[in-house]
Parts: C-alpha cells; structure tokens; sequence
C-alpha cells in the first residue's frame, strides 16, 4: 500500500497560490477556513525568498489524532489523516496540538463555540460512502477515491508541490536535488514523519 | 506659520529616523541570515533556522491569526504535558482521592456528635451565604464532571458507549462546561468576598493543625467558625486555585479575542493541573460536608446548627455566639443568650 505524503520544493514554489485556489473551489472549502495556505520567508528580498505550501502532512504519529478527546480522528490504509465531522465536538485541541496549523474552525466565537473542525484530507473525503454528496459536503472532493491525486498538487504549476506516494515523490526530489545541487531539505518532513525515515533527503530539518 | 511647519517637518524626520534606527538594529540579525542566503546560494541554512524559530510570524496572503507561521513545536509539547503527567497523574489523583475517603469512610465512619442534641439551635450560615455556597458548589460538580468527562472519557466511558453516545455527551460535556463556567466565576467571587473575614487564620488554628488527624476519630478539637482545615481548603481550594483555573479558563473560554496557540496552550495546562487538585480536594470537601460529618450537610442546607453540633465542632465560635460577642449573622441568637430568640 502507498503512503501518502505531501513534499514542498522551496526552491521551486513561486508563491503563485495555485494550491490554494485549487483546494478551496475543488472542495468547496467552507467561508475562513483555508486547508491550505503558501507562506513565504524573508519577503521581497531577492535571493533570500523561499516559500513553502502549507496543509496537514498527515503526520506518521499524528499530535491532532492523539489529543482529540472524542477520538475522531482515524488513519486510511494510505496513510491519510481524516477525521469525522459528525464526533467532532469542536474543542480546539487539536488547532493547539497541529504544529502546521492546519486543523481550522469556522468560527471562534466566545464560550468556545468554534463549529465542526475542518482541514485538509488529501482529497480524501471522510468516513462517508466515497463520492456521496454527504461526504462532499462535509470534507470535499474524494480524489483518491477517483483515482486522483490531491488537486493542489496536481494544479501546481512549478511541480513545487508534490502529493501522493512517499517514496515515489522522494524518489522525484531526490532526482531534482542532485541534478540542480543544492536544496536538499524536505521541508516538514521531520516533523510529520518522523526523523530519518526511509527518502527523506539529508537535511531534512524542519 | 512658516516656522511652526518647519519645526514640525524637523519633528517628524527625526521621529522617522528613530523608528527606522529601531527596526534596523532589530532585524541586524535576520539582514545577515537573508545575505549569507544571496550570498550562498546553495546553503539553505540561515532559512530553516528562520523557519524553526518559534511562532516567527512569515508573509502570507492568507489573513489570520499565526497564518504565517510554519511550524509550531509548542504543540507537540503541550501534548506531551497534557497526554503524559496531567492525564496519569491527574487521573490517579482522583482515583486515590476516592480510594482515600472511601478508607477513612469505611475504616472509622462519620463523625458523630458525643452528647445528645440539646434542640437549641444556632444559625451557623445565612441565606445568602448558603445561596452563595450553593450555586458555586453544583456548578462546581457540573465544571468538574464535564471536565473529567473531556478529560478521561475517552479511555473509561468511549469503550463501554460507544463513538456516537460518547461524542454526544462529550459535545454536551464541552457546552454546560463552557456556559457554567461563567456563573462558577461570578459566584466564586461573591463566596470569597463573604467568607473571606471568618477564614482569616487565627492562632488556635495552629494547634488544630497538630490534632488534625484526630479529627476523622470524632476527637474533640476547638476551632472557630471554620476549623483549620475548612481555612485551608478556602484559601488554597477556592482563593488560590480556583481563582487559577477560573483566570485560565477565561483565556479558552474566549478564542474570539485572538489569542495566540502558545498562550492558549498555556492556559490550558494551569487549567488542567488546577482542576484536577481542586477536583480531588473537593472530594474530601464533599465528603465531610454530607456523610462524613453528622450535621455538617444540614448546616449550609438549613443554615441552622444545634448548640451541642457547635459546641463540639466548633467551640470557639460557640463561645462567642453564646456570649453574644459575636451576633450570628442574620440576627439569630442561640437560647440562653443575653437576647434570648429562639428558632423553632
């Protein structure tokens, strides 16, 4: 079974935000809530500017999966991080836990109401039937379940962002890497899968 | 007015050059990191050291709160404080706190009153300050039982209900806990305002301290309006920690006022530690105040006391009520008091 994985190239992301638009319309991404985001560091200074695509990494011990108190969360064979909307109580541990940010709520409003938790799921919907309008309303477009990558990754134009199997997309970067030189390190990689592991590049450390 | 602008075009340059000296000095450092970037291209470094940095807040278009930040290793710690010590100790701490009074329970029974009630009774609580206990003690229980319910029902009631039962009545959980908790803080105040004055510790207490055990054996020890264990659970339970965890709580009660994760998480681990101390002392509160105590729950219940109930647990303020130096609140006078009133 692949395990699913989201790589960014900083060397390669142009901050166009392609990734972002993708997401929002192929899911229907509910009002303030963006899966996800393109964060770019040292802005406007030539030469120093690196920008890196932002969503959950489906972490290999997922923080969000381990501090939920209603256990909603659960693992697809692929890896995939999901979580169930109707157990979601809206508590917000798991916003606090995410060290990406990507468990968003569509509120924050007083007394703790936040609503019904919301992030990425690799285009993977949730634990309704695959394609069914239910599960499209709640979580989005099912891709894989299509037999598609995530539209993010699919739409980037500069192939910065690469999602699906891990040792396939490792397998690309490293090519990369060695072919232009430099930029050898898998941004997110060692926190959301762990140091070390198998076709992380060297360096990998953030 | 020539020379009023100029000075004020004087003003405002060297106002603009302060502010630029200021952000200059403190982006010396992140200047270097970006020109060692322009100037080694290949090392990529300087960048991940930037990203690493602790909520260090990047350029994002999307507009919110730390949407800039890439990563935030603070989560991962408060969830290992909050899934390692808080959840195994916090746990047993309740645990033993139950196993504890149960042994005292079983072992030694309710504290009883040595001679026979006289039938004279004494107004030990007035009705505000019983209102004032009350509403503080249920919504207690209710802050308490919902928050050990988000707390550990995830390893005691989510295997036996099941993930649909469980999530609604951890949804429910989460709501009483929220809209509870406001009417615990405001009642939390005024209990503290009014009993502050008779908790104040006094030197007889020191000496209660030193017959404390003796207590659970029904020995005789005099005391006050409160005893000194009453005195320490106000000042440490109710003042101290309480005033922690309602001061906590409001930090995540309100996320609308854009608090940052790390304040949050903060907020979050206080909330947590002095919850379940609180907790597992108001288990022995509770105990003493209905059947470990002959009398103590008709106390805050009815407000009314019998002479021989205060004369044994609480000889000193006994003493002065019957004297009349002290006027029970609410103008009752015990029988054979100089004003003589009795309550029937």
């Amino acid at each position: 079974m692949a395990r699913m994985k989201f790589l960014v190239d900083a060397e390669r992301c142009i901050e166009c935000n392609g990734c972002v638009t993708a997401c929002k319309n192929e899911n229907e991404v509910p009002w303030g809530v963006n899966r996800r985001r393109v964060v770019t560091i040292n802005d406007g200074v030539i030469g120093a500017e690196k920008s890196i695509s932002v969503a959950c990494m489906h972490c290999s011990d997922a923080p969000c999966m381990a501090v939920c108190p209603v256990d909603c969360f659960y693992r697809t064979d692929d890896g995939v991080v999901l979580h169930d909307k109707d157990l979601c109580i809206g508590c917000g541990y798991c916003f606090y836990a995410c060290p990406f940010g990507a468990p968003q709520f569509p509120q924050a409003g007083a007394f703790g109401l936040r609503g019904k938790m919301d992030k990425c799921t690799f285009c993977a919907g949730g634990p309704e039937a695959d394609r069914s309008d239910a599960e499209f309303k709640k979580y989005g477009r099912n891709r894989l379940a299509e037999g598609k990558l995530p539209a993010c990754a699919e739409m980037c134009s500069t192939k910065a962002l690469l999602g699906g199997d891990g040792d396939v997309i490792a397998d690309i970067y490293r090519e990369r890497v060695v072919r232009r030189g430099k930029g050898s390190e898998v941004w997110g990689w060692g926190t959301a899968y762990g140091p070390g592991k198998a076709g992380a590049a060297a360096g990998g450390k953030s | 007015m020539p020379r009023l602008s100029h000075i004020a075009g004087w003003l405002l340059a060297s106002l603009l050059l302060a502010i630029a000296g200021g952000v200059q000095a403190q982006s010396a450092v992140q200047q270097q990191q970006q020109q060692q970037g322009i100037d080694q291209p290949g090392n990529n470094a300087p960048v991940w050291r930037e990203v690493r940095k602790e909520a260090q807040e990047h350029y994002t278009t999307v507009k919110g709160r730390e949407t800039g930040v890439l990563v935030q290793s603070a989560g991962e710690t408060w969830r290992q404080i909050r899934n390692g010590p808080v959840t195994f100790y916090g746990g047993w701490l309740v645990v033993l706190a139950v196993l504890v009074i149960a042994a005292i329970y079983f072992a030694m029974g309710p504290v009883k009153l040595h001679d026979k009630p006289t039938g004279r009774i004494i107004e030990r609580f007035t009705l505000a300050e019983r209102w004032a206990h009350w509403v503080m003690g249920i919504s207690f229980v209710v802050l308490g039982i919902t928050g050990l319910i988000i707390l550990f029902g995830k390893f005691v009631l989510l295997p036996v209900i099941g993930y649909t039962l469980f999530s609604w009545l951890t949804a429910l959980s989460k709501n009483l806990h929220n809209f509870v908790a406001p009417l615990f803080a405001v009642s939390l105040l005024i209990f503290i305002l009014m009993y502050a004055k008779d908790n104040l510790m006094k030197s007889y207490d020191f000496s209660w301290f030193a017959k404390a055990p003796g207590f659970f054996a029904s020995k005789h020890i005099p005391s006050g309006r409160f005893n000194g264990g009453e005195k320490v659970w106000f000042w440490g339970g109710v003042v101290v920690l309480s005033l922690a965890l309602v001061g906590s709580g409001a930090v995540l009660l309100f996320p609308n006022f854009d608090q940052v994760r790390s304040t949050m998480q903060q907020a979050s681990v206080i909330h947590m530690i002095t919850g379940l101390l609180v907790i597992a002392a108001a288990i022995g509160h509770i105990y003493m105040g209905t059947i470990g105590v002959d009398g103590a729950y008709q106390a805050m219940r009815d407000g009314v006391v019998d002479e021989t109930w205060a004369k044994e647990h609480h000889e000193y303020w006994y003493d002065e009520v019957k004297s009349g130096a002290k006027r029970a609140a609410g103008g009752a006078v015990p029988a054979g008091a100089p004003h003589m009133k009795e309550k029937q």
